[in-house]
């Protein structure tokens, strides 16, 4: 008899950025997070200006929980990059300044 | 010779969000001087009765991260080149909120290629309370919310004297105001407070654990709580007339206060120290300095105290901390810029002190 968890519940995403740089520093700031549960796992890549997510779970209800989690986490290092990159804090003050 | 020791001029952004407070403060080191060029902090408040849980919490400081860091750029009017480091809360706290932070100044740190400085909260408080108040070898009292802690500093660590062994002096506050119903704006705490002046009729009996160095609230909550039921049941006090809330906050403070007053006094004749620096949200509280301030100046010492801006977490505390640990050589790789719930204050080699 086996104790090794199975994961039959997966889920892929792909999720493309404006440029490899960007899609480079989203998966440094998103994959120092450890899943908290050992019924989920996680495996985060970049490809050229693609960030790879691969989910495995034990269930669909953790698998749901934890992908919801991930996508927040995604949506404010997106946030983050909209607004405080070097050159969109530089373009608002030149636009400051001018108007 | 003089420009030899001088040092050079350093900028830090500090990251705060371990609790419900969301702060982000710019700090400038130039010689033996710090000056805050901003802190900006926002609090998540839940509805009275309730207390804030975690997922509510983070999700409040990942809505608001990006405006409050672009107002503490706006108010500290730099550029980004001038920064020196990324500083974050590092732990203690509460997970979902700390790991929200840390995301984003993660994501700062390698979009403005910046060092990251992961540091520990109480420490943060520790360091702004002695630049702010210039006490330089107090015994500290850090009480807040999830905190209680009496601290010395010895041989480059911040060394726990006595502290809470169940729930922290300020969580204690905030369970009872939940009991009594009160407002959580600005903070219930501060309601507690106020209310507490309006009392005093009467001493209500209350549980006094004191344990050595340690203190216990548990046991004082709960029976303050089942004062709470008495009195809304139409119950009468122990001298036979009835009691109102703001009695029971006055009697909930002067026990708890008076617990830490004992424990901090006894730190201070181990130490042989004369100053009291208290540091947390709870330090706040005029009626504890009060306490506390009576206290040290019958030991011939004196009490040190940092108002609002700083008592209460804030960006800035973190950016001091932080910057103070870069300037020793000290910096965290992204790779290990993770978060801990449990992090103790004398885990941290306090690199820069004597």
């Amino acid at each position: 008899m086996s104790n090794e968890l199975t994961y039959p519940c997966s889920l892929s995403l792909d999720v493309p950025f404006p440029d490899a740089r960007l899609a480079n520093v989203a998966l440094q700031a998103l994959r120092v997070d450890k899943e908290l549960s050992a019924l989920v796992q996680k495996e985060l890549s970049a490809v050229d200006s693609t960030l790879k997510v691969r989910y495995k779970a034990t269930t669909n209800r953790m698998l749901r929980v934890a992908v919801n989690s991930f996508f927040d986490s995604l949506a404010l290092v997106l946030e983050v990059m909209e607004q405080l990159d070097v050159d969109v804090i530089e373009a608002r003050k030149a636009e400051e300044e001018t108007g | 010779m003089t420009d030899l020791l001088k040092k050079p001029r350093r900028i830090a952004l500090g990251c705060e969000g371990s609790a419900n407070k969301l702060g982000i403060g710019i700090i400038l080191h130039e010689n033996d001087t710090s000056t805050v060029l901003s802190n900006i902090r926002h609090t998540f408040v839940s509805p009275p009765g309730t207390g804030f849980l975690p997922k509510d919490t983070a999700a409040h400081h990942r809505s608001f991260f990006v405006r409050i860091a672009l107002q503490a750029l706006r108010v500290a009017n730099i550029t980004i080149p001038d920064i020196d480091c990324i500083c974050y809360t590092r732990g203690p706290g509460m997970g979902a909120p700390l790991t929200s932070v840390a995301i984003a100044a993660r994501t700062l740190s390698l979009l403005w290629n910046k060092p990251l400085v992961g540091v520990n909260h109480c420490v943060g408080h520790i360091e702004m309370g002695r630049a702010i108040t210039g006490a330089s070898h107090p015994v500290v009292l850090y009480v807040s919310g999830g905190n209680t802690q009496v601290i010395a500093y010895a041989e480059q660590r911040y060394r726990i004297f006595g502290e809470a062994l169940d729930i922290a002096v300020g969580n204690c506050l905030d369970r009872f105001a939940r009991t009594l119903e009160i407002s959580n704006d600005p903070a219930p705490g501060y309601n507690i407070e106020q209310l507490a002046k309006q009392g005093g009729r009467i001493l209500l009996d209350l549980p006094y654990a004191v344990k050595g160095m340690d203190c216990s609230f548990s046991g004082i909550l709960t029976r303050a709580d089942e004062l709470a039921a008495h009195m809304k049941s139409g119950g009468k006090g122990p001298d036979g007339e009835a009691f109102t809330p703001a009695d029971l906050c006055f009697s909930l403070q002067e026990t708890i206060f008076a617990m830490l007053v004992e424990i901090t006094e006894r730190a201070m004749a181990h130490v042989g120290s004369s100053q009291v620096l208290i540091v947390g949200g709870v330090g706040c509280n005029e009626r504890l300095q009060e306490m506390m301030g009576t206290m040290a100046a019958e030991r011939g010492g004196s009490v040190y105290a940092t108002d609002e801006r700083f008592c209460i977490d804030n960006g800035i505390m973190i950016a001091h901390a932080g910057l103070l640990a870069y300037e020793t050589g000290f910096q965290t790789p992204i790779e290990e810029s993770t978060c801990t719930q449990r992090f103790r204050t004398d885990e941290v080699l306090v690199k820069w002190r004597k």
